[in-house]
């Protein structure tokens, strides 16, 4: 199989798929997937309901290198079954990021300390609308599995979180992009628990339009999440602009690195509580309000401006940690 | 509603195989397939092709669509598994033809 890995750099991230994006992600030629479509493990699930198959079943991860870093990368197909997390990619996903613990754990263990230009990372490129519901016990396992993991990997090994393709982070998958240690968003970046069709049928078109584009963006869109915090680099859409990112941060000591956590200690529940009670206190009724609060002017420009504008103009929420 | 099967050999006459050992392309998106070739020493000169298909009812349809790609490349040589989610016929060839691409072309 052919991949052109220069090709990829200037590629959309927004449009490439998985395996793309995996391969674009590392340095060049060093990609080497687990369990590609050759081993055609696909789900037993689906082929028992009549759903289609696929033989990665929406899932590319494996191995490759950034600089001396060895770097273990998932990414989330969300053209397959809406990148939903089932028993088999959701066992791929969560066995990925034991590998990546393991290796940190093996250096230790050989040689002593893991210096910080070669310490293993962990990036997951996010496109997934949650949990599969067709596998519904099997996918949450290996979800809980994966969140496991997330723990462990605290303070030793960086989890980079991307996003930024059709899809974005939503259910299950909301929060195990926000539990990183980083994360990294183009323009078309969008990270929530309940997605926006399921909100209006809950509560009603009145209080959440899902046909309003504009809306959705500037709740639950990378520029809104930038502003509060939740999105810690907003970068260009290309795979090459995200894998400059990354090189730039990973040779930071790791106490550097887990400085933009969202989650992980009592402090920081306390002072993402803080938005909460902001939000009740001041009757927040749009994210434009909440901008802000926090000091931006022109909030009805916010959305539509060229992002380096946006980047030189914005006002962010001050963190504390 | 159980996945349709299908298995077609066909030998062209004018026999063409792939460069690469594997070609790979496609994402089973709705009205999309994905399109895996491998290279199989012991079908020199024919081609075998197993379809997993969310369609029913249109095994005519797949058999003209894949004998007439095959025809014109003379592909052979290779296995060829599909998994598709009611892809359209220029769908399909579009995706065979990329997956020969993919494969560095024949020879």
């Amino acid at each position: 199989m052919k991949i052109n890995w220069e090709d990829l750099q200037g590629k959309s991230f927004y449009q490439a798929t998985a395996r793309e994006r995996a391969y674009g992600i590392v340095d060049k030629g060093t990609f080497k997937e687990f369990l590609g479509p050759r081993d055609k493990m696909t789900s037993p699930h689906l082929l028992i309901l009549g759903e289609a198959v696929e033989f990665d079943d929406g899932i590319t991860v494996g191995v490759g290198k950034i600089k001396k870093h060895p770097v273990f990368v998932v990414s989330q197909e969300g053209k397959f079954v809406g990148g939903a997390l089932g028993e088999v990619n959701g066992a791929k996903m969560a066995y990925t990021m034991k590998l990546a613990l393991k290796t940190y754990e093996k250096m230790k263990e050989k040689y002593g300390t893991v210096p910080d230009d070669r310490k293993p990372i962990c990036i997951v490129s996010f496109d997934s609308g949650g949990v599969r519901l067709h596998e519904a016990n099997a996918g949450l396992l290996m979800h809980s599995e994966s969140m496991e993991t997330i723990w462990e990997l605290q303070n030793k090994v960086p989890y980079i979180a991307l996003t930024g393709s059709t899809i974005g982070a939503y259910g299950a998958q909301g929060f195990v992009c926000l539990s990183a240690d980083v994360v990294i968003a183009n323009d078309f970046g969008r990270i929530g628990l309940t997605g926006p069709e399921v909100i209006q049928q809950e509560v009603g078109k009145d209080e959440f339009d899902a046909s309003d584009r504009a809306l959705i963006w500037r709740t639950m869109g990378a520029r809104s999440k930038y502003i509060l915090g939740d999105v810690d680099y907003l970068v260009k859409d290309t795979i090459g602009t995200f894998r400059d990112t990354i090189a730039n941060i990973v040779d930071e000591p790791m106490s550097k690195i887990s400085r933009t956590r969202k989650v992980g200690s009592p402090q920081l529940v306390e002072e993402n509580l803080e938005v909460v009670k902001l939000a009740a206190e001041k009757q927040i009724k749009d994210s434009k309000d909440l901008w802000k609060i926090y000091g931006n002017e022109n909030v009805d420009q916010i959305p539509e401006m060229p992002q380096d504008q946006f980047l030189s103009v914005v006002k962010r929420r001050p963190r504390r940690i | 509603m159980a996945l349709t099967e299908l298995n077609f050999e066909f030998k062209p006459e004018t026999p063409k195989t792939i460069v690469e050992e594997w070609s790979h392309v496609g994402v089973v998106g709705s009205g999309d397939l994905e399109v895996l070739i491998e290279k199989e020493k012991a079908l020199k000169g024919s081609i075998k092709i197993h379809i997993l298909t969310t369609v029913v009812g249109f095994d005519d349809v797949w058999e003209t669509v894949v004998k007439k790609f095959i025809d014109k490349t003379g592909l052979s040589g290779v296995k060829v598994s599909i998994n598709d989610n009611a892809a359209t016929p220029a769908v399909v060839i579009r995706r065979l033809q990329q997956a020969v691409d993919n494969g560095g072309g024949l020879q």
